[in-house]
């Protein structure tokens, strides 16, 4: 009995996973994903990134999810504020609903409108990294 | 015998390109500062950092980072209580976010050193110094406690009074 508990959670969880996935797969996702031009005073597709949208309770961290101007997800964006990566802080749990992730980008941002303090951006891409030019400008 | 600008160039090298760029802070009625910044975000600044003017002169801030917006933010209680590192008397001035190719202008009369900030990128050490006329005897820049509560990266950043005086525009390092 345990086990076809489990085997029920588990399925549940994993067509969980995959909705989610499916449903963010195009722009716009569904609330509670807002456009973060319209949160914050910022260009509408950034370079680099693309088009931006989060879900305003999970501010600072994300994730951001970023659509090229064909609206594809491209990557999912974590933005951790230097200040908190201490002993007494953790980020846990972060939402991951954008699926396979081909590659890692981690780097310095010195700060914008709605994370206004240097911190680092973790990027899961989603696609390859030669298709990161969809979003480089 | 003239000299093109060409040849100044060549023939003075950087400090003839300091002198003509300076000349033309002071020739002008409006000096322009660029906001700037890299592509991924990772460093951001203000174009030039420092510059000397001449009472009644306009200075006007551009946002050039395609990625990123900006203020430009003088130091000064009324503006979130920061510390007041600009003459008493002149009105503190907030351009509040200027997207890219966005402007915002502000006309200097009284003499003194201003010092302004952007706003997400004060921690960044994103500030500027602007000097009107002269710096005044026994102004803010003397007074204890003008550092306030200021960011270490913010206080590195500023150019310094004489460094302003002597090469009129100051570029980030």
């Amino acid at each position: 009995m345990k086990k076809l508990a489990l085997a029920v959670a588990v399925t549940m969880a994993s067509s969980f996973c995959a909705m989610a996935a499916s449903d963010v797969a195009k722009s716009p996702p569904p609330a509670p994903y807002e456009q973060v031009s319209k949160l914050v005073k910022l260009p509408d597709f950034l370079p680099g990134m693309g088009q931006l949208f989060v879900d305003p309770a999970t501010l600072p961290a994300g994730p951001f999810l970023a659509y090229d101007h064909d609206g594809k997800l491209v990557s999912s964006i974590y933005m951790l504020p230097i200040k908190e990566l201490n002993p007494d802080k953790r980020f846990d749990n972060l939402a991951a609903p954008g699926g396979n992730v081909d590659h890692v980008d981690v780097y310095y941002n010195a700060g914008h409108p709605g994370v206004p303090e240097p911190h680092v951006h973790v990027v899961l891409w989603h696609v390859s990294a030669t298709d990161e030019a969809r979003v480089a400008k | 015998m003239t000299l093109t600008r060409r040849e100044i160039l060549g023939a003075g090298g950087g400090f003839a390109a300091l002198a003509l760029s300076s000349l033309a802070v002071w020739a002008g009625d409006i000096v322009d500062i660029a906001m700037k910044g890299r592509v991924d975000g990772s460093h951001v600044w203000f174009d030039p950092i420092g510059v000397l003017i001449k009472p009644g002169q306009t200075v006007r801030w551009t946002n050039l980072n395609p990625g990123n917006s900006h203020t430009t933010t003088a130091y000064s209680p009324k503006n979130f209580g920061r510390p007041l590192r600009m003459p008493k008397a002149a009105r503190p001035w907030a351009s509040d976010y200027l997207l890219p190719n966005e402007t915002f202008s502000v006309a200097f009369t009284e003499q003194g050193v201003y010092d302004y900030f952007c706003i997400p990128h004060e921690h960044a050490g994103m500030v500027g110094r602007i000097i009107v006329g002269e710096p005044v005897t026994n102004g803010w820049t003397q007074l204890d406690g003008a550092n306030g509560d200021l960011p270490e990266e913010a206080l590195k950043a500023f150019p310094t009074v004489e460094e302003i005086m002597a090469k009129l525009i100051v570029p980030p390092a």
